[in-house]
């Protein structure tokens, strides 16, 4: 047997220099150190945070906190009205995988933060994209994506088309192309990213 | 069976129809006067054989309108062209959805689109655009608006 190795009592062998630290301090019970937290370090901890509030506002401080957690996690509604809806759908495929910025397509307006208007809007669909609009929780955001979302493209001055989904919603950041390219979808969602960490209530 | 078709429908027709053309790809295009239009899609589906009505169109020639009906039939292999003329003002014929209930949703874009009416329609309205709209677009009047005027218009419904 080593004569450097310890032997416990159950009789097992252990090498040396790995025996657990010591994670009180000596002397001081841990109850008192609980007991010092309480009386004095957390009291003045919410004192510092309530000069804080007071001074920057409550709005000034949490904002950043959302803005950080909801541009990394925009989550669009997943439906398509026309060929954009088309490049939306591959740019969640294996080549472009959207969902590497924490961007996933949810299938009820409720759980959506991000609408993105892919395709002609026509008159006979307003009501529904505005009902969809207003299911989704605040804070919420609009792209509109492709020609014809953005002024009504090619069919602007057609008797069945929205010359532009402005005209229902307030879009937040337009994307040109027809149809826009998967990565230029994406440079969209990241610059309105861009949009929300500036973003203030 | 193309040689004898339109006098056959001569014969069970009668007056009812005025002429039977010539039209390819067809049996022929039977022009049937509106009034009889009940009597026409009944024996075209009875005596004829014309069991699938494949679609119902009209076209706007200014001074009248024109609507017309494309028949197949499964046992003849064939189709058939029924076609009418109706006057320029208020422009109604009989539906053919009693007949062949595939006319249903037909009947309402015609109705949309050039402004004919069909009696007896179980369900007329709106069928591509929203409920309300105020134009008929099809028709010759109609303009191509400017977007802002077409939206005002159609919001305002």
């Amino acid at each position: 047997m080593n004569a450097s190795s310890v032997t416990t009592a159950s009789g097992t062998a252990k090498a040396p220099g790995t025996e657990l630290p010591v994670v009180t301090q000596p002397g001081v019970p841990f109850i008192e150190i609980e007991t010092l937290r309480a009386k004095e370090f957390l009291p003045a901890a919410k004192e510092a945070l309530s000069a804080m509030i007071a001074e920057r506002g409550r709005e000034d401080l949490t904002q950043p906190v959302f803005n950080w957690a909801g541009r990394n996690s925009l989550f669009p509604l997943h439906w398509g009205l026309a060929c954009c809806a088309i490049e939306f759908a591959a740019a969640f495929g294996a080549r472009w995988d959207a969902e590497r910025f924490g961007i996933v397509p949810r299938s009820s307006p409720r759980q959506c933060d991000l609408m993105i208007v892919n395709g002609t809007v026509t008159w006979k669909v307003a009501h529904k994209l505005i009902a969809l609009y207003e299911q989704m929780p605040e804070p919420k955001w609009v792209i509109a994506m492709g020609n014809c979302a953005t002024g009504g493209g090619p069919f602007r001055t057609a008797y069945s088309v929205v010359p532009g989904v402005d005209k229902l919603v307030p879009v937040d950041l337009y994307i040109a192309g027809c149809p826009p390219r998967p990565e230029a979808m994406l440079d969209g969602i990241l610059k309105l990213e861009e949009l929300i960490r500036e973003r203030k209530e | 069976m193309e040689a004898e078709f339109p006098a056959l429908v001569s014969a069970r027709l009668g007056d009812r129809v005025a002429a039977v053309e010539v039209f390819p790809g067809t049996l022929g295009r039977v022009r049937f006067r509106a009034e009889a239009a009940l009597d026409v899609f009944r024996s075209m589906r009875d005596d004829f054989a014309f069991d699938h009505l494949s679609m119902v169109g009209g076209i706007d020639w200014v001074d009248h309108r024109e609507v017309f009906y494309v028949l197949w039939s499964d046992a003849r292999r064939a189709y058939v062209i029924l076609s009418t003329d109706l006057p320029a003002e208020n422009p109604h014929i009989e539906s053919a959805t009693p007949t062949w209930p595939g006319a249903n949703w037909h009947e309402r874009e015609t109705w949309e689109m050039v402004d004919i009416h069909f009696d007896h329609h179980p369900d007329l309205r709106h069928l591509l655009m929203p409920d309300g709209y105020v134009f008929h677009p099809l028709l010759r009047s109609f303009k191509l608006h400017e977007p802002e005027e077409l939206e005002v218009k159609t919001r305002n419904v």
